[in-house]
Order: structure tokens, then sequence, then C-alpha cells
């Protein structure tokens, strides 16, 4: 699904954001990317989302080598993917519906169909009550909710989060991670970046762990019993 | 895939609505642009009709009203540099007039009496020498029959020249004005991506193609211009009027002769197709590194 092979990103010449970088995440896994601050965690994650090419190294995306990518296709290969930021990047002038809807807005598809399937997803994320709000009518828990909504509305099988739960209180980032859960049941590979130990501990998921731009090996993964999160059945919260 | 409309012309508006200021300001000033040469033109097709042109007779001799015309025709035709004699009676002189400024004619028709006496037009060869109108002008004064005879080479040839000045410095300003467009509607839009730069760059990461994040920005530009255009020529015709008004309260022996009418279509459809490309040309421009 993913494979990184020997990736080096550098800004400028003395800056290793990442340094020969190796590593696989299989379809459908769970996993997390942590480190310390400065790490590449963000470097990481914009480099399988194509923000940024690496400096020298191969990133297969579903089999693409998405560091050679033309400019042209870039945009194409981004609908593939989801991502969810930490500050939410969402526009304030459009309603949720309309973030939701952007890029199937742009290719033309019929606005019932938008609806219904921004009406999906918004359910899926306890926000179908909320479609014509705007966001900054909304708290930071549910514009993150509109955020994941968005991301997971062109149903993709890559997707990415970066401190998704960084600017939210212990309640809502559980609520959040139980989200990305939900999206990973149905089939979708999740890479979360965070620094939140303790939510990593208690998801018991495959960690990949960076430290100055290297990668270590991975003794945080842990086999914890699967949590009552994990377990349970989604249920949207309003 | 092919962009849809609706979401362009969405995106187009509410560019044009989040920064107001700068789209009036731009379509203010692509329409002060294309006025202003606009106006020049308005004035050089008028003073056109007064313009001689190539076919435009080296001397005009007016006759008596009881002069043998064709004696006069004859003895002018002895002028070895004489190209061509056309005599022109009272009437056709009049028709003529009529021809050239309908808006007078209706007044002409109220005189009792013809208004313009016969004449003869004098056409010299490519051949003769610069002045032989002046000079054919000087001797036919002696012939019997004629009242006057002026040379209209030299008015002709200044008059041309005064137009083609006119025409120049109306090129030249709204040429200038029109560049000062394409900058101003340049600076709007990047006044406007400033505004938007954030958006924009969610649109990227949300895998909006580059066409997808410009057309909205090239759609708006384009429709200030044609905006400004339409605002240039409603100012334009509301000049015209204005003049055909004080003319009509107060005539003007020369003014009220050649202020007579407005651009033709060619003219109005320039003025909002300019106005169009200069708003698209300076998006592009703006819009080009970025």
């Amino acid at each position: 699904m993913i494979q990184l092979f020997r990736v080096s990103k550098e800004y400028g010449r003395f800056r290793h954001a990442l340094d020969d970088v190796t590593c696989t995440i299989e379809r459908g896994e769970f996993v997390f990317l942590t480190g310390p601050s400065g790490a590449g965690k963000s470097t990481f994650l914009k480099l399988l989302f194509r923000e940024q090419p690496p400096t020298s190294g191969q990133i297969l995306v579903n089999g693409r080598n998405i560091g050679v990518l033309p400019a042209s296709q870039v945009p194409y290969f981004r609908r593939t993917v989801g991502v969810v930021f930490q500050d939410f990047k969402l526009i304030t002038r459009k309603s949720v519906f309309e973030n939701i809807a952007f890029v199937q807005n742009v290719l033309g598809l019929p606005r019932a169909e938008q609806k219904r399937r921004a009406y999906q997803v918004l359910k899926r994320v306890g926000l179908h009550h909320q479609m014509n709000a705007y966001p900054d009518e909304l708290s930071g828990g549910e514009q993150q909710r509109v955020a994941i909504a968005r991301a997971i509305v062109n149903e993709p099988t890559l997707l990415l989060a970066d401190e998704p739960t960084g600017n939210l209180d212990p309640v809502l980032s559980e609520e959040i991670m139980r989200l990305f859960l939900e999206i990973n049941i149905r089939g979708t590979t999740v890479l979360v970046a965070t620094h939140d130990f303790e939510m990593i501990r208690r998801m018991g998921k495959r960690v990949l762990s960076l430290d100055r731009g290297r990668l270590r090996d991975e003794p945080l993964r842990r086999e914890i019993a699967p949590s009552a999160i994990r377990e349970a059945p989604f249920l949207p919260m309003g | 895939m092919p962009l849809k409309a609706r979401y362009v012309v969405g995106e187009a508006w509410s560019i044009a609505r989040t920064g107001a200021r700068q789209t009036a300001l731009a379509v203010g000033l692509i329409a002060l642009s294309l006025y202003v040469p606009g106006l020049f033109a308005l004035v050089s097709k008028n003073l056109g009709k007064l313009s001689a042109g190539p076919d435009a007779p080296a001397a005009v001799i007016t006759l008596e009203s009881s002069a043998d015309r064709l004696a006069v025709a004859r003895r002018l035709a002895e002028d070895h540099r004489i190209l061509e004699i056309r005599i022109v009676p009272s009437e056709a002189a009049l028709s003529r007039f009529r021809r050239a400024y309908p808006d007078l004619g209706a007044a002409l028709a109220r005189l009792q009496e013809a208004p313009f006496p016969p004449s003869i037009e004098i056409r010299t060869r490519s051949s003769a020498a610069s002045g032989s109108g002046r000079a054919i002008a000087a001797a036919s004064r002696s012939i019997p029959g004629v009242e006057s005879a002026e040379s209209e080479e030299e008015t002709g040839r200044r008059f041309t020249d005064a137009l083609r000045i006119v025409r120049g410095a109306g090129l030249v300003l709204g040429g200038v004005l029109v560049l000062a467009a394409i900058l101003s509607v340049a600076s709007a839009i990047r006044l406007a991506l400033d505004l938007h730069r954030e958006e924009i760059e969610i649109m990227r990461l949300m895998g909006a193609t580059e066409t997808a994040v410009r057309a909205p920005f090239w759609l708006n530009a384009t429709a200030e211009g044609l905006l400004g255009g339409a605002i240039a020529l409603g100012l334009l015709y509301g000049t015209y009027r204005l003049g055909l008004t004080l003319l009509a309260r107060s005539p003007h022996p020369v003014l009220s002769v050649f202020w007579t009418s407005f651009l033709d279509w060619r003219g109005i459809a320039l003025v909002p197709i300019f106005g169009a490309g200069a708003g698209l040309l300076g998006s592009v421009m703006s819009l080009g590194r970025r």
C-alpha cells in the first residue's frame, strides 16, 4: 500500500527533515506516527500527500511512485487521499456542505448527489444537522469532524491526519479517534501523526516513531488488548 | 474532466463580493481608460465626415447663378494639369449635404431657395505640381461667370493632418490608459489572491487543479473588464447625447455641423470587448507566476 524506500527530505543544505527513511504500511492498517516536535512527522505526511517531493528516495502509494508524479497529476492523486489537518483548514466563507462537496462541485457532480454524499459522511461524524452551518459557528471538535467528513467524502483508500487532536480537549480527542477507528474498520488505511503517547498507548496500534528525521525501530508497537473503543459500534456524536 | 460552469461562476461572484472595493476600483479604472480613447474615436469619427478624403477636389469654383456652366468648364479644360471637371448644380449640392448630414437636412428643407450655389469641382492629375489647385483657382477667378474660386488643397491637407493627430493622440493615450487598466486589474486580482490565499491553498490540498483555482479569477477579471467597457460605452453615449442637447439649445457654427453621429456598431462592440480583453490579460498576468 505505502512503501518508503530510503526517503530523505532536506530543507536547504543543512536541515534534514527526514533522513533515509524506509518503511511499509499495509493496506487497511491503522498506524500512528509519533515523535517529538521537529522529528519530521509533518514532513512525512506532506511527502505522502505530495505536498512536497522527497529530496531522494522512492515513495510508492498504491503502486505509484508519487515522488516523480508530474505536477499536473498531483491534484488527481490528492483526490484519492483524505487529509485531516490540526488547524482543520476549512474555508470559512463556505458552509459545511460546500466545504465537504468542494471537489465534487469542481468536478460537476449533480448537486443532489453532492448533497447525498455530504449528508452521508456528516451523518457518520454526527453533524448531519449542521449541513448549512458555517465553520465559525461550530466548536473546535465539530470543525474537526467536518474536516474528517471532507477527508472521507471521496472514499479515499488512505487517510492521513496531522495532529488531529492537537487543538482538542481529551474528550473530543477520544471522539475523533473513535471516528478514525470507524473509518479504518471500513477498510481505509489510516495514518495519524501525534505526540499524544497516552492516546497511542490506549489505542494499541502500530507505531512509527521518528526522531530527528530518522525512523526508529518500532518498540512502541504494543499488542494491548483491543480497547472498548476499538470494538464499540460507531455512535454518532451530536 | 471539464470544470463545472456553475462552480466557476459561483466562485467568480464570491471573489467579486469579498473584494468589493477592489472590484469597483478595477471596473472604474477600466471604464475611465476606455472612455477617454472612446471619446477621441467619437470626435475623430465625426470630424472625419468633414475630411476631404482621397477624391477631394483640388479647387472648388463657385459660379454665379446666371453663368454658362459649360463655357466655364470648357475654359478650365484647356489647363493640362486638370484631370477632371465636375459640375455640381445647386440641387446636387443640397442632396449631397443631406446625405452627409441627415440630422441637418431637415432644417435645410424649410428654406425657400437653394442654399448652395452651382459650382465646379476640379481634380488635378497626379503628375501636377503641388500647389496646382491654388494656381488653377487663382486663374479661374478671371473667367466670366465665376463668383469665387478657392483651393481646397491646403485646407484639406491641414484638416487631414489635424485629424491624423487627433486619431494618433487618441491611440497613444488610449494605449497608455488601457495598459494602466490592465495593470490595475492585475493589481486587483493580486489583492483578491491575497484575500483568498489561504483558501486557494486549501483548494489545492483538496485536489483542485490549477485551472479550477484560476478559472474563477479569470472570469471575475473578464467580467470586470466587460462591465467597465459597458460603463465606458454608457458614458460615451451620455456625452454624445449631452453634446447634442447643448448644441440644440445653443447651436454652434462648427460643432453643430460635425457633432452628429455616435460610434458605429463595430465601435460599440469594440469598447466592451477591449474591456473584457484588458481584464482577462490583467488576470493572466497576475496569476501567471502564482
